[in-house]
């Protein structure tokens, strides 16, 4: 046996250091300030529904300020805010969206009922934003479809943008297949029109602004 | 035996049995949402097309595509050596492990980016690594590398280069065929719901 295993100085300080450590650890466990609030596969079904896509033409009854419980946030960075946005939005970039008091206050527009519609220069770029958010629980989250861009072209005629389909994406332009079998590779350089396959796009119905009544 | 190693081992197996109690959900490797937000806004997770088909022929064996969407879809037209994994299949356990463990870059593609988009924010806070996102998707594909358009005379001897290039990527993928047949022009179905007018009914 070796003389320092009888040293019960030694030993104490050893058993000393070693609970520091133990409470250290405990005290210090890292607890994610942000959690999720629905499950990966409840996500996946997030992911396949357009519950929470907003169309343009919607937009109108914002700006005719018809509706009041819609709350427009630019995730944008500051210089393309400047440069142009919807009326009424206020500019947070998408990580400060997660800071402290932006959480505080989006707790308060969910509980107040309001809807925080969200929108980058496209929907894609909105997409994962708005889709973090609904996972760490904020269901009134919206994201607009098309984006900013689509709005800039449309802004004069957004009630005219409902018969209008550009802003619908995620359906394939070609009949992959038929393409890819080699039909189409030109060496002379003509500008032929590019085929497009079948795009069957469903709509989710308008909502009325007003409804019956008496 | 000395008094202060009895204390110790007290200690010791005090904690093991807290493992015990502990919940088992702290177990799980998912992504801190807030790192999972300061990743998403990163563009890094796109690779063009020019990029990956430059990968394929090269036949980078750490590349690894993986189509989203539908199995019909896939059925129909993939890219060379594209395994199927449908937005859906993220749900199930067994498919995501099967994912988890390869070590391979997986570059997700659908479409456009929509889905491959959506599909890349719940694997990565799944946990998953080194994975990526085809920029404009199959859509882009076909622009770029099934049928590339020529730059401007006046374009840049660069843009003249990645021309020549889709057009060997282009002869590549498609067998090598040269035609100038047309597809034809299908036509686009839309369904859709008459606008209501602001104020409906009422007295």
């Amino acid at each position: 046996m070796h003389v320092h295993e009888l040293n019960p100085k030694k030993t104490m300080v050893t058993m000393i250091i070693f609970v520091i450590v133990i409470i250290i650890g405990l005290v210090t466990l890292s607890k994610p300030r942000l959690n999720y609030a629905i499950t990966p596969e409840e996500t996946v079904m997030l992911a396949g529904s357009e519950e929470g896509f907003f169309y343009p033409y919607e937009l109108e009854d914002i700006l005719n300020k018809t509706i009041d419980t819609i709350v427009l946030v630019d995730i944008r960075n500051t210089f393309q805010f400047g440069r142009g946005h919807i009326p009424g939005a206020e500019n947070i970039s998408a990580v400060e969206l997660i800071s402290k008091e932006n959480i505080k206050r989006l707790e308060a527009l969910k509980d107040a009922g309001q809807v925080v519609l969200i929108y980058g220069n496209n929907l894609v770029e909105a997409n994962g934003p708005y889709m973090l958010l609904r996972q760490i629980g904020f269901d009134n989250v919206k994201v607009l479809m098309g984006g900013y861009s689509y709005y800039n072209v449309w802004k004069d005629k957004l009630g005219d943008s409902y018969s209008d389909d550009s802003y619908f994406i995620g359906n394939a332009q070609y009949d992959y297949a038929e393409v890819a079998k080699g039909s189409s590779v030109s060496n002379n350089d003509n500008d032929t029109p590019e085929p497009k396959a079948n795009v069957a796009v469903e709509r989710k119905k308008k909502n009325k602004a007003v409804e019956g009544g008496c | 035996m000395n008094k202060n190693y009895i204390i110790l081992m007290g200690i010791l197996i005090l904690l093991a049995a807290g493992l015990l109690v502990l919940p088992l959900k702290n177990n799980s490797k998912q992504l801190d949402p807030e790192v999972l937000m300061w990743d998403i806004v990163q563009p890094t997770r796109y690779v063009s097309t020019d990029e990956v088909a430059k990968m394929i022929i090269e036949h980078d064996p750490l590349l690894m595509m993986v189509d989203v969407r539908s199995a019909e879809d896939f059925q129909l037209f993939s890219l060379t050596n594209a395994i199927n994994f449908p937005l859906d299949s993220l749900a199930l356990d067994d498919a995501r492990s099967a994912l988890t463990f390869n070590k391979r870059n997986l570059v997700f593609y659908s479409n456009d980016d929509l889905k491959s988009d959506q599909a890349w924010v719940i694997a990565k806070r799944l946990g998953l690594k080194n994975i990526y996102v085809l920029k404009g998707g199959l859509n882009r594909w076909i622009q770029t590398i099934i049928q590339p358009e020529a730059p401007a005379e006046t374009a840049s001897e660069a843009e003249f280069n990645l021309y020549a290039f889709r057009q060997g990527a282009s002869q590549y993928f498609t067998g090598g065929s040269i035609s100038i047949d047309k597809s034809p022009q299908a036509e686009v179905v839309v369904s859709r719901k008459k606008k209501a007018k602001a104020a409906e009914g009422g007295c």
